[in-house]
């Protein structure tokens, strides 16, 4: 047999090019997980739940139980799946739109509950499906189709700081961090991190992924990379914010 | 039935490079992210009707960041084994 592509197992070879724009970050999380499910050895135990938007496109790309969800509303099904089902492993995915504006008030509450499931949410700073509308990630004085004269921090606030918020108001137990498409190999680190917290039982994991749209942002390649690499992290900071045991001191 | 993709081996001095044309979308994330800057457009084109990419063979050292960086897998790179040293 000739060389194939080096997918990971747990994806859905029939599906494949899958429907994500080119140069779209959503296939890189996608890989992500993909190989931190293969890693972990869990896919006849994970449902995947994905939100409206971009990410719905994921409905059938992995050979993994999905559900693909009303917008918003992946956290409360994904969790209800989990208390029906202990055993299972719940994957919530969904974008910046269906995680911080229509559904951030379950994103909140299940983490105020600290529910075992696993939220990845794709940051990608607007609207992808709809056309790039502004979105509560976008970047001060970034131009979206509804801000075409860069969003005024003075008129709609800053930029929501989703991990943090999370961080906050979940209890002991909870792992929240913040990746990036342009560290994959980090990125996978924290999706299987948070899988493996939700298989220990520790709490609500919740992962942020810094992503892409060159679509929408109407950049080439290389703006694409600098946008990813040096404008978002300026604001959105990368790394470990909360990690399951007891509190580090300060400094250490 | 499970779907296979035709792939286009290039032989490098370090290793086997092969691009899949059927997955490639021509997004080009994988030029800028290249160490050595040793990847170009091709003349082959990809699914969408782009180009797909290719690289240049003396240049490239079989690093695997453009497998990395691929977001379709579009990209395997295998490394040839070390000789060894008599």
């Amino acid at each position: 047999m000739s060389v194939q592509p080096a997918m990971p197992k747990s994806w859905r070879l029939d599906t494949k090019p899958h429907k994500f724009c080119p140069g779209c970050g959503h296939g890189l999380v996608l890989k992500a997980l993909g190989q931190a499910i293969d890693e972990l050895g869990i896919q006849d135990r994970a449902v995947f739940g994905c939100d409206i938007g971009c990410s719905l496109l994921s409905w059938d790309f992995f050979n993994v139980d999905t559900i693909q969800t009303h917008h918003g509303r992946t956290t409360p099904v994904v969790t209800g799946m989990k208390r029906a089902n202990p055993n299972l492993i719940g994957i919530a995915y969904m974008g910046d739109g269906g995680g911080y504006a229509i559904g951030s008030q379950h994103l909140v509450n299940a983490a105020a509950r600290n529910e075992r499931i696993t939220v990845i949410l794709v940051n990608n700073t607007q609207y992808g499906m709809t056309g790039g509308q502004m979105a509560p990630t976008t970047m001060p004085g970034q131009k979206t189709e509804t801000s075409p004269y860069g969003r005024d921090p003075e008129k709609t606030g800053y930029p929501t700081q989703g991990p943090e918020m999370v961080a906050a108001i979940t209890k002991e137990g909870a792992y929240v961090a913040r990746g990036t498409v342009a560290n994959l190999r980090q990125l996978k680190g924290f999706i299987k991190k948070a899988l493996e917290n939700q298989i220990n039982g520790g709490g609500f994991s919740f992962v942020e992924a810094l992503s892409t749209c060159p679509t929408n942002w109407r950049t080439n390649a290389e703006e694409t990379w600098n946008f990813v690499e040096k404008e978002m992290t300026k604001y959105f900071k990368v790394g470990e914010i909360k990690v399951p045991g007891p509190r580090q001191e300060e400094g250490n | 039935m499970t779907q296979t993709f035709n792939g286009r081996t290039i032989e490098g001095d370090k290793g086997f490079w092969t691009i899949f044309p059927g997955l490639c979308k021509g997004c080009g994330l994988c030029i800028q992210k290249c160490p050595k800057k040793c990847m170009s457009w091709s003349d082959v084109l990809g699914v969408y009707g782009t180009p797909s990419v290719e690289i240049n063979s003396e240049e490239c050292i079989a690093c695997g960041t453009c497998q990395t960086f691929c977001p379709d897998t579009a990209i395997a790179v295998e490394r040839k084994k070390k000789e060894k040293k008599q």
